[in-house]
């Protein structure tokens, strides 16, 4: 089992959350209020005045097998508006309940 | 769920919940009635208390007085004036702006109830819900041949009473029409030779045409009912009346007196277009609506034409709600061609026609909308209503510009529609509803103002705010709704609309690069910019000298009133030939004129109305009636002006009166300066005057001068030797009655025919009562029977009195008038003033300033205060939504500049400082201060997002420029049919459109470079503070 931590622009929510559900996953937490920026390009979403954006995070713990194809989709989306900001990160689950 | 979330999600709702209200707007459209201005006619109700035989001086004494100390304490009372005249008093109380006519009714009702102090023959006062200084509604003219004499009757009967039973007319007079009565001109020769009086007569008459039931009695089985008709069946049966005997021979009617079937001796003759008839008179009461009123009349004529006799004709001489209709239909077109306008620029400006579709709609919305509170709050479409609607359109955009420009963003970043809207406007929301605020910050201190000017303005005040606080929340629902339902991401132009906006593209393009390199070069030679500047602001204000100020801009509605008094005591004969050689020089001389009508003569003294405004043999009226306003070369005034140099021709004329629009109107009228002299005595108040008028004519720009004391009347007096009255066994009031009986003559009886009553009246035929000589021989019989001379029991003697005694705020007043034509009404006081301290002025009499120039000043003060309050309002919005002193401050720099741009545009145009001009630059102290709003903040933004001084605010003001032109240019596109219009009536908003036009033209070119310049100024020196500080801080 591996978990993803998306972090989007907020304007990728119902994309990420139709791509999820058609590579059938079903369990994710989704945090609404996200501020960040990138390490090296794109605008920060701080919510604030100057930069009034903001981000969204979504965990999702997947079935290992699953891992590339999501993170496959996730970035061709990345690529299509690369202007809203859209990363994943993949890291071990070591035990659940 | 947000609000904006919850319109885009649920886009039926929303769009349905804006439909409904825009069909309660369009409904609420249907219901409103039409009038020129809100609730504006000063609320006057008139007193009117009659005492019999009482001169105008015991009137003033013991009705006009006591009356005015009790009416003075009724709340709200601006001013109490009265008129005391023979017989009768009329005290007229004007409230304050805005009062409730009925309320104030019932308090003056309460009030008269108190008095209790009048004297045993004065009847109850009466109460009228209007004055009669109110411009008449409708006037009618009647045309008639062989129904001349009975025109009174049929008149009366047929057309009078059904008009005045039609809701809101406060009046309905005739005036030109004589009553029938019955004369018998007895001859005092005959009579004295057959020991017979006209008392005698009288009775004899009045015994004769009787009808006397005799009871009943039975005659078998039936019970009959006795009569006698003694009643004359026809007017010739009086001649055949036997009034006495001579030596056994009877004295017939015929042999001692003429029996003539006419109509009354004094009668005013009215004359339409040149031909004889009546003029119909129809007023409102205080507070009734024009245009319904006129409506019904209209509605009603042809019914009542139908009633009349064949050769009777009624005509339209003046209605007053053409002018409202025609003057609301012109500033409803200018709203037409103002929607046009700002859609071409949006057009413009987006380049894509669903955005201009999606931020065009809230324009409708909006307005339509506020019909909803007009209909609520019992308003109608008037000048005002329709104005704020004008002054609206070029700035409901603004908001829905600033969403949908967000949401653009947000889409070309890559989101999808529906999120793009969600989002773009959760980012902007705040700011739009802070610049919102703004606005009502501006708009509603105006809805506080009191007086005249605060019922013009309460109005605009209450509308600008509901239409921005709709318009704002169309901006946060409908316009990211549509937002997400009609844009799309459209990344290549088709090409027909590359060939179209391509060059439109490149020259704005092109123009937000010369702005940044201008923009550049200022930052970086800041102190020229901003001294040069301020010479500009110094210079602009020498201007201001050369412009005059006025009340309200003179309307054209066509209409000229002209009044003009021979010597007192002229005889109508005289009036009658005068007025009709002016009647047809006017007619050869001004081909303007549509319907030209004039009453000359004494009205009867029955007519209580016609009696009440000003009448007399030497008096002559006219009511004229021009051709629409764009079908004319000379403006009223100039006719007007032409008129009064035609009236100096005229040697003979005491005075004159040209009264521009019809009537004293509060607004629209010319400008007039009223001079009230205040002091007891007649004969020092009069030569006051008179010095006053004569320095007055020596003023440039006083076209008029008149004053309002008419002059004394001269009249002969009977002085009865109370001795001799005694020794015949005589008294006064007894003696007068055989003097009235002779010369007024005696109500015999009345003659009926056809239901109707004409009065037979008995008195000494015309020839005989033409000289003192006349008088002097009447016969006055004691009881004995005895006949005694006038001339033995006392002298006939000539004296002069004043017709009636005028009071003020219950002080005997004289006005001088001073009516202003080609000069501005603010220098004409001046030089008058000036001319007054030089004059001799004797104790215990003030002279004071009224009039036009009364209302001016307090409008003006008034403005003032408001404009102060709005900035103040506005410098809080702003520091509130910057958390910062300092940039409001920089933003409040355009205001000055938007008054430089008035005066230029005033003084360009050659108009005047008037209360509509004011109001267009209180209206931009909001404009302004927005767009100065837009820039810093943005600037701000980019400061924090880490850019230099100088560089964020030559980016800022690039970036920020075309928002600005866009909003700044549908404001002023918007107001240009205002400005520029032609229409009827557009004389009183184009002074509006142009100083909006001027100020905000000037204000914005400077506020795109003077801000930057400034704010460079103070973050460069709050960038130094804080660095010393850092620098202390350290060491």
């Amino acid at each position: 089992m591996k978990s993803i931590l998306i972090t989007f622009d907020q304007a990728y929510y119902e994309r990420i959350i139709s791509t999820l559900e058609k590579m059938n996953c079903r369990g994710f937490s989704y945090l609404e209020q996200v501020q960040g920026r990138g390490s090296k390009t794109g605008d920060p979403h701080y919510g604030s005045h100057a930069w009034p954006s903001m981000c969204s995070a979504i965990i999702s713990v997947v079935e290992d097998d699953k891992v590339d194809s999501i993170l496959k989709i996730l970035h061709e989306m990345d690529l299509e508006t690369e202007q809203l900001g859209l990363r994943a990160f993949v890291w071990n689950i070591e035990q659940a309940i | 769920m947000s609000l904006y979330e919850g319109a885009v999600k649920r886009p039926v709702m929303t769009s349905l919940c804006f439909l409904a209200v825009v069909i309660m707007g369009l409904f609420s459209l249907s219901k409103l009635p039409i009038d020129l201005y809100p609730d504006i006619e000063s609320n006057t109700i008139m007193v009117m208390t009659s005492y019999a035989g009482a001169s105008a001086s015991d009137i003033e004494n013991n009705i006009t007085r006591p009356l005015e100390n009790t009416l003075n304490s009724v709340s709200d009372l601006k001013h109490i004036t009265s008129k005391s005249y023979e017989n009768y008093s009329i005290i007229t109380l004007e409230f304050e702006y805005g009062n409730d006519i009925d309320v104030k009714t019932n308090d003056v009702r309460d009030k008269l109830d108190m008095v209790t102090t009048l004297p045993d023959g004065a009847e109850k006062p009466i109460l009228f819900k209007f004055s009669t200084d109110m411009i008449p509604v409708v006037l009618l003219s009647v045309k008639a041949k062989e129904s001349l004499p009975a025109l009174y009757k049929i008149l009366d009967d047929n057309v009078v009473n059904p008009l005045a039973r039609i809701k809101g007319v406060g009046t309905v007079s005739i005036s030109g029409a004589p009553e029938r009565e019955i004369h018998v001109y007895v001859n005092p020769v005959k009579l004295e030779a057959y020991n017979l009086t006209v008392e005698s007569i009288s009775s004899i008459i009045g015994a004769e045409n009787r009808n006397v039931p005799g009871g009943t009695f039975d005659i078998g089985t039936q019970t009959y009912s006795l009569r006698v008709e003694g009643e004359f069946k026809d007017a010739k049966e009086m001649a055949k009346i036997v009034v006495g005997s001579k030596s056994g021979a009877n004295i017939y009617l015929s042999d001692v007196a003429k029996i003539d079937d006419s109509v009354e001796e004094r009668a005013q003759e009215t004359y339409n277009n040149g031909e004889q008839g009546a003029m119909i008179v129809i007023q409102k009461q205080s507070g009734a609506n024009s245009v319904d009123i006129s409506d019904k009349v209209m509605k009603a004529l042809p019914k009542l034409q139908k009633s009349l006799p064949s050769d009777v004709k009624l005509g339209i001489i003046v209605d007053t709600s053409d002018n409202i209709r025609n003057t609301i239909q012109s500033l409803a077109d200018t709203i037409r061609d103002a929607m046009i306008f700002v859609s071409l620029v949006i057009f413009l400006f987006l380049g894509r026609w669903r955005a201009t579709v999606i931020v065009l709609i809230t324009i409708p919305l909006s307005l339509i909308a506020s019909f909803i509170y007009l209909a609520a709050t019992g308003s109608s479409l008037n000048i005002i209503s329709l104005s704020s609607l004008s002054i609206a359109i070029g700035m409901v955009v603004d908001d829905a510009i600033v969403v949908l420009e967000n949401v653009t963003t947000h889409i070309e970043r890559g989101s999808e529609p529906k999120q793009a809207a969600i989002h773009g406007t959760n980012e902007v929301a705040v700011s739009v509803v802070a610049s919102t605020l703004t606005l009502i910050a501006v708009f509603f201190p105006l809805t506080l103002v009191t007086g005249m000017t605060g019922v013009l303005f309460k109005e605009l005040g209450w509308m600008v705010c509901i239409i921005m606080v709709i318009s704002t929340i169309c901006a946060l629902t409908l316009t990211p709704m549509l937002c997400s339902q009609l844009l799309r991401l459209q990344r290549k132009q088709s090409k027909i609309f590359t060939t179209i906006y391509g060059p439109v593209e490149k020259a704005l393009d092109k123009f937000d690069s010369t702005y940044s390199k201008m923009l550049n070069w200022a930052v970086r030679h800041r102190a020229t910019v901003f001294l040069s500047c301020i010479v500009f602001f110094v210079a602009s204000m020498f201007l201001g000298k050369y412009i005059g100020s006025e009340f309200f801009p003179t309307q054209d509605n066509s209409r000229i009133k002209v009044t003009y008094e021979l010597p007192i005591g002229t005889r109508a004969e005289v009036s009658k030939a005068l007025a009709k050689k002016i009647n047809d020089e006017w007619v050869r001389k001004y081909p303007e004129i549509n319907v030209i009508s004039y009453t000359a003569g004494q009205a009867s003294s029955d007519n209580i109305w016609a009696s009440m405004s000003d009448n007399g043999s030497h008096i002559v009226n006219y009511n004229i009636r021009l051709s629409d306003p764009k079908d004319r070369e000379s403006s009223l005034a100039e006719i007007c002006d032409m008129m009064r140099k035609d009236l100096d021709q005229y040697p003979e004329l005491k005075k004159y009166q040209v009264m521009l629009g019809g009537g004293n109107s509060v607004m629209g009228g010319q400008s007039t300066i009223d001079f009230e002299i205040y002091g007891y005595d007649f004969t020092e108040t009069d030569k006051v005057a008179q010095d006053l008028k004569k320095e007055l004519l020596t003023v440039n720009g006083c076209s008029e001068v008149r004053i309002s004391r008419s002059d004394y009347q001269p009249e002969y007096q009977v002085d009865f030797d109370r001795e001799k009255l005694a020794l015949h066994g005589l008294n006064t009031t007894g003696a007068a009655n055989y003097l009235r009986n002779r010369i007024s003559g005696a109500t015999a009886s009345y003659y009926r025919e056809d239901g109707d009553e004409y009065k037979i009246k008995v008195m000494y035929d015309p020839e005989n009562r033409q000289s003192i000589e006349d008088i002097e021989n009447i016969l006055i019989y004691n009881a004995a029977g005895q006949g005694i001379r006038v001339k033995d029991l006392g002298k006939v003697v000539e004296r002069s009195t004043p017709p009636n005694i005028q009071r003020k705020d219950r002080e005997r007043v004289n006005t001088v008038t001073a009516v202003i034509s080609g000069a501005a009404l603010g220098d004409v006081v001046a030089e008058s003033q000036k001319k007054i301290a030089n004059m001799d002025i004797p104790y215990g009499i003030n002279v004071e300033l009224s009039g036009s120039y009364e209302d001016q000043q307090d409008s003006f003060r008034d403005l003032g205060t408001l404009a102060i309050l709005i900035i103040i309002l506005v410098f809080i919005v702003m520091a509130a939504q910057f958390e910062s002193l300092t940039y409001p401050f920089i933003i409040m720099f355009s205001i000055p500049f938007a008054l430089s741009g008035i005066i230029l545009a005033l003084f360009l145009t050659n108009q005047t400082l008037n209360v509509m001009s004011l109001l267009g630059g209180i209206l931009l102290i909001g404009i302004v201060v927005k767009n100065g709003i837009v820039l810093i903040d943005y600037i701000s933004l980019n400061r924090e997002r880490g850019m230099s001084i100088i560089s964020s605010v030559v980016m800022g003001g690039k970036s920020r420029l075309r928002p600005v032109v866009m909003t700044t240019l549908t404001t002023i596109l918007g107001m240009v049919p205002m400005a520029i219009g032609t229409g009827e009536g557009s004389e009183m908003w184009s002074p509006m459109g142009i100083s909006v036009i001027g100020g905000l033209t000037i204000s914005t070119i400077l506020t795109l470079i003077l801000v930057p310049v400034l704010y460079c100024i103070f973050a460069g020196t709050g960038v130094k503070n804080t660095r010393k500080k850092l620098a202390k801080l350290n060491s």
